[in-house]
């Protein structure tokens, strides 16, 4: 009953995109408001019916209806209650309906804000957003129908992946969707904005918070799957360019890139064609990269279904790029600005190189996702690379990179002096210098290691003066420290949010060297009483323990005393835990965790008769918790960014050019 | 006449910048895609490797035997064996194929010194890095192991 009610409320909602589209297309070209506001409202009808088929899902996975052979593929009767919640993105059909909600939610809220402001641009808007809701809805509704029924009941279920009961799995899948949805609705009004031939930057400003938002999630996406796959996955690292990373983080790639040159077209009127081309890429990349997770197209060790969707997918990415293309050669010569970069020393010259170093990363790794593919084109075979020549390619690009973070905001827009920039770099390239020499004198040998901390020292030290310059200008008008510095956030949210999230970038920057140039690992079997040692880090056995846990595991515990110095710094208890129904393990590793290192241990092996012997994996991982640091300050950056600023909101109301509604009425 | 000889200028002086923006950006772009080229062909030469299934390495066993390969292949679960060799040393084997209907056709892969994947059991895809040998050993380089998770939370039929 549950499962009817469910997909007729599928029904119902794909048949109100349909309408919409072809009710808002017909509206706008007959000038009937009424056409327009009724694809509206069937637009933001389309939530609440997806919300009740999640519902419908989600009540039926805590009632372990097995008879719905998608709650018997993720869960299971003793799974704890909140697994069955989550459970509803655990798998293909659950997830393609999680989707759908999200896009639905967003949409609704996209057309219930700012509709009044958008009278031109929202009947196009809403027919783009419309078709993408309409092609996720058809995979809900015909291919991976998430309320299918099994002929005869089974009396348990499949249970959860137990890989994915670690609650950083649990948050980072709907973050990552979060953060693909969300650039639907820039992207829907960037093709509003070519569609009604409205190419000023309101689209951008009405848009410029959904971007930042989708950003944001898409970050968290990324920095929590990396955390997941360092507690979980048991081989000492957080990202290792697999296809399926790749995915996420080419479209974050683009979008960042987005954000940067939006500036200059809001500042200078300039670089409309390539805005447009940035948001129709991320756009692309985000339901690309959705797709290559889904269809194994591309080998990896991520694993989805593979199914049938994989062609339709094809064709969506085919229609929409070919429409995006179409109305983008259709405004070429309103596309066109007066305005050009005055000179190569400028900000928007900055900005530019920006997006040149980001374009040219999300190249090298966009080859080398699709190597397989490309290799196979042209040579009949297929290749493969993997993460070392990621790295050695992408190594130079990302340091300068960091660099140009670091000097950018010295340079003035139109024009500024050599001069000048090279006065704001002498103080800091010197001390970032004495940084190096200081770790060359305890140590330190590696060149690249020494390079990148020095680029990071820099960046850092220039981004950070920032701050301290336009804190101390409002100082000098009165105001306390503290207050100045609070004020020049408020006054500007979105410049010293953006260098807030610099300064994350540059601490994980900062850890990313340390663990990728200085990780140590050694793999020994112990006895009772003896021990290993990695770096400074002494590491004695004491015994194996097994006992039963909660629902079906087993575990299996190792304790072992971790001794820093001759002292005592902490027992670990790395252990694996058997869960006996499906047979799954899963090695849950144990850590001395500070400020400067990692010292993390993993149970391998050890004798199910005697309780003294044991082999452990250990790694020493340098400055990685500056990587999880660094994730929290960019958070942060982006939230001062992305907060709503009243005034703002003024300008944008009374602002008679960017107000559509005298107009269209 | 001031004022129309200065806007002749003034237009002329617009075009030449545009002509100068458009040249800057065609050799910006141009650099920018020989950057991009040299970087990727510089770290890929000599570090590429073939990707192969089971089959497709004995279809072409003599010319792939000894290439630096990633192969594919589903796990038989019965032939995972994981030795301690010594303190120091570990070994770990198993068989793969690309169809379980056909086991005679599987490559014994060897790993050594690393731990056992939590993923590898009967029916998991494992993607190996290393090379083979005529006799069907693989032997993956340090870290060359990865799995799937497997197939059946996803693909299993119910059973009853």
């Amino acid at each position: 009953m549950l499962a009817d009610i469910g997909n007729f409320a599928l029904v119902l909602a794909f048949l109100c995109a349909i309408f919409s589209v072809v009710a808002a297309w017909y509206g706008q070209r007959t000038s009937q408001v009424a056409w327009v506001e009724s694809a509206r409202n069937a637009t933001i009808v389309v939530f609440p019916l997806v919300f009740t088929a999640c519902l419908l899902l989600v009540i039926s996975l805590l009632r372990s209806d097995f008879s719905i052979e998608y709650v018997w593929r993720v869960s299971s009767i003793d799974m704890p209650a909140y697994l069955k919640v989550t459970a509803l993105w655990g798998g293909q059909a659950g997830s393609l309906l999680f989707w759908n909600l999200l896009l639905a939610a967003f949409t609704a809220a996209a057309m219930a804000r700012k509709w009044d402001e958008q009278r031109e641009l929202m009947p196009y808007a809403l027919i783009v957003a419309s078709l993408t809701q309409i092609f996720f809805l058809f995979l809900v509704v015909f291919i991976e129908t998430p309320f299918a029924r099994l002929d005869v009941v089974p009396p348990d279920g499949n249970g959860l992946n137990p890989l994915l009961r670690h609650p950083g799995m649990i948050i980072h899948p709907p973050m990552l969707y979060l953060g693909f949805v969300g650039f639907t609705i820039p992207y829907a009004f960037a093709m509003a904005a070519l569609m009604a031939n409205r190419l000023d930057d309101s689209w951008i400003l009405t848009t410029r918070r959904w971007t930042l938002v989708a950003w944001l999630f898409l970050s968290l996406g990324l920095i929590l799957g990396g955390r997941w796959a360092y507690d979980v996955l048991g081989w000492g690292g957080y990202w290792g360019w697999d296809p399926v990373e790749n995915a996420s983080l080419m479209p974050w790639l683009a979008g960042t890139a987005f954000l940067h040159s939006v500036m200059i077209q809001e500042k200078r009127d300039m670089f409309k064609t390539w805005n447009m081309f940035l948001i129709i890429l991320t756009y692309s990349l985000v339901i690309l990269g959705t797709f290559v997770v889904r269809s194994g197209v591309i080998s990896s060790v991520h694993s989805f279904a593979q199914s049938a969707i994989g062609p339709l997918f094809f064709g969506f990415i085919a229609f929409m790029f070919v429409l995006s293309a179409y109305w983008m050669s259709k405004r070429r010569a309103d596309l066109a600005s007066e305005n050009h970069i005055e000179s190569m020393a400028s900000r928007e010259a900055a900005f530019l190189y920006n997006n040149f170093l980001i374009i040219a990363i999300l190249a090298v790794v966009f080859i080398f996702t699709y190597y397989p593919i490309i290799s196979e084109l042209f040579t009949g075979e297929k290749g493969f690379v993997g993460p070392p020549v990621y790295e050695r390619a992408l190594a130079p690009l990302f340091a300068l990179l960091l660099l140009l973070m670091g000097v950018a905001p010295l340079t003035m827009w139109y024009r500024s002096s050599a001069k000048r920039i090279e006065m704001g770099v002498r103080w800091p390239a010197l001390v970032a210098t004495l940084f190096v020499a200081v770790l060359f004198a305890f140590g330190m040998r590696s060149w690249g290691a020494l390079l990148g901390f020095w680029i990071v020292g820099f960046s850092a030290i220039l981004t950070l003066l920032e701050f301290w310059k336009g804190t101390r200008a409002r100082m000098r008008r009165g105001e306390g420290p503290w207050e100045a510095y609070m004020n020049l956030l408020a006054r500007n949210r979105q410049r010293y949010g953006g260098y807030w999230i610099h300064i994350g970038v540059l601490i994980m920057a900062f850890g990313i060297i340390g663990t990728e140039l200085f990780q140590q690992e050694t793999q020994i079997r112990l006895q009772s009483g003896e021990s290993l040692t990695l770096g400074e880090y002494q590491m004695v056995f004491n015994t194996v323990d097994r006992f039963a846990g909660l629902d079906d595991l087993m575990i299996t515990e190792a304790t072992a005393e971790v001794y820093k110095d001759g002292r005592l710094v902490e027992t670990l208890r790395p252990r694996s835990e058997l869960y006996t129904r499906t047979m799954q393990p899963m090695t849950i590793p144990d850590s001395v965790s500070t400020v400067t290192e990692d010292f993390y241990v993993l149970l391998v092996d050890w004798e199910p008769l005697t309780p003294n012997q044991a082999t452990f994996r250990a790694y020493l991982n340098p400055l990685i918790n500056w990587i999880w640091a660094g994730g929290v300050v960019f958070v942060i950056g982006t939230l001062i960014a992305a907060w709503p600023d009243r005034r703002e909101e003024k300008v944008l109301v009374l602002d008679p050019r960017r107000t559509a509604l005298g107009a269209a009425d | 006449m001031t004022q129309a000889s200065w806007t002749k200028t003034q237009k002329s002086d617009v075009t030449q910048t545009s002509k100068n923006s458009r040249l800057k950006f065609i050799i910006g772009g141009a650099v920018l895609i020989a950057a991009i080229a040299f970087l990727v062909v510089n770290a890929m030469s000599g570090s590429t490797q073939l990707y192969k299934t089971v089959d497709e390495f004995y279809a072409d066993k003599s010319r792939l035997a000894g290439r630096d390969l990633r192969v594919a292949g589903w796990v038989l679960g019965d032939s995972i064996q994981y030795t301690q060799i010594d303190a120091m040393n570990s070994r770990l084997e198993f068989d793969i194929v690309d169809d379980y209907a056909r086991p005679e056709q599987k490559l014994h892969v060897v790993v050594l010194n690393e731990p056992k994947p939590d993923l590898l059991q009967h029916e998991a895809q494992a993607l190996v890095e290393g090379r083979g040998d005529e006799n069907g050993v693989f032997t993956s380089i340090p870290g060359g192991l990865m799995l799937k998770c497997p197939t059946r939370y996803e693909e299993m039929e119910p059973e009853v």
